[in-house]
């Protein structure tokens, strides 16, 4: 009996020693003023630059030449394939250049349509 | 009758000049390294010396769902498409080369202003301002290296 109580006691003691010593590490860095880093940092994962995951890829794209038009080949531009209708953030479909002037956002004279090729 | 006429279109000569002498076509030109994945997705935009976002010049590909990841465009436009029409063609294969041109106000060079691109490709990593230089008239033609999918930049005019 005592000896079951002593391998539990010991069991819990690692196990809580396991997880308090890095947060009483990290709480340590910080109060020292030195930087606390997360653990996704030290595995080498950035943030800001995560990996873009297309669930397909882009070969019907037109590449060389003028660009598609609308309705060409890019029909099935923002259909859902997430089961649960999760598919980021909703917007209207670009027009592509050619079918309509450039944005009046002062960078353009909008009197000639942009030429754009692929070589 | 013909002093008249002569007169108009002196008049409207004199107006059309400054009109014509304002924008330039500039050529942008972004050759891909071969880094061998699918396609890249670029969006080419530029800041003023505030480093504000001054407005897009360029999104190459076309499926809305993926702008997310040019983070730095997409930050500043909330990933607003009305930003991008008329300006938005095919994504770009790696090793390869995109040449756009724009009719551009000559407002945009020598004033501060900064042409940023954003990539990202298939299962690769997104690269926020993967080129960032700035507009002036002597660095045109000069190429700017890229920091993961663009090999070398250049504008031209």
């Amino acid at each position: 009996m005592t000896k079951k109580t002593l391998t539990l006691l010991f069991a819990s003691a690692a196990l809580t020693a396991t997880i308090a010593l890095p947060a009483w590490s990290a709480l340590h860095k910080a109060a020292t003023g030195e930087t606390v880093s997360p653990l996704s940092t030290r595995l080498g994962s950035d943030d800001q630059q995560r990996p873009m995951m297309l669930a397909e890829d882009d070969d019907h794209e037109k590449e060389g030449g003028s660009v598609s038009r609308r309705g060409s080949d890019d029909d099935d531009e923002d259909e859902c394939e997430d089961d649960d209708g999760n598919c980021g953030p909703a917007a209207a479909a670009p027009a592509p250049a050619g079918s309509v002037p450039p944005p009046q956002n002062g960078l353009f004279d909008n009197s000639t349509a942009p030429k754009v090729q692929v070589k | 009758m013909m002093k008249s006429l002569l007169a108009a279109l002196a008049l409207t000569t004199a107006l059309s000049f400054p009109a014509a002498a304002m924008a330039r076509p500039v050529t942008l030109s972004a050759q891909l390294k071969d880094y061998g994945g699918n396609n890249a997705y670029l969006a080419l935009y530029v800041t003023d010396k505030n480093n504000k976002y001054a407005g897009s010049l360029w999104l190459a590909g076309s499926r809305t769902r993926y702008f997310q990841h040019l983070a730095g465009w997409y930050n500043a436009t909330g990933g607003d498409t009305s930003q991008i029409n008329g300006i938005t063609g095919a994504s770009v294969g790696s090793g390869r080369t995109l040449e756009v041109t724009l009719d551009l106000k000559d407002a945009l060079f020598d004033q501060g202003y900064k042409l940023h691109i954003d990539a990202a490709a298939e299962n690769l990593r997104e690269s926020p301002n993967d080129v960032v230089v700035p507009l002036t008239s002597a660095g045109a033609g000069t190429p700017v290296k890229g920091r993961r999918y663009i090999s070398s930049f250049t504008y031209s005019m």
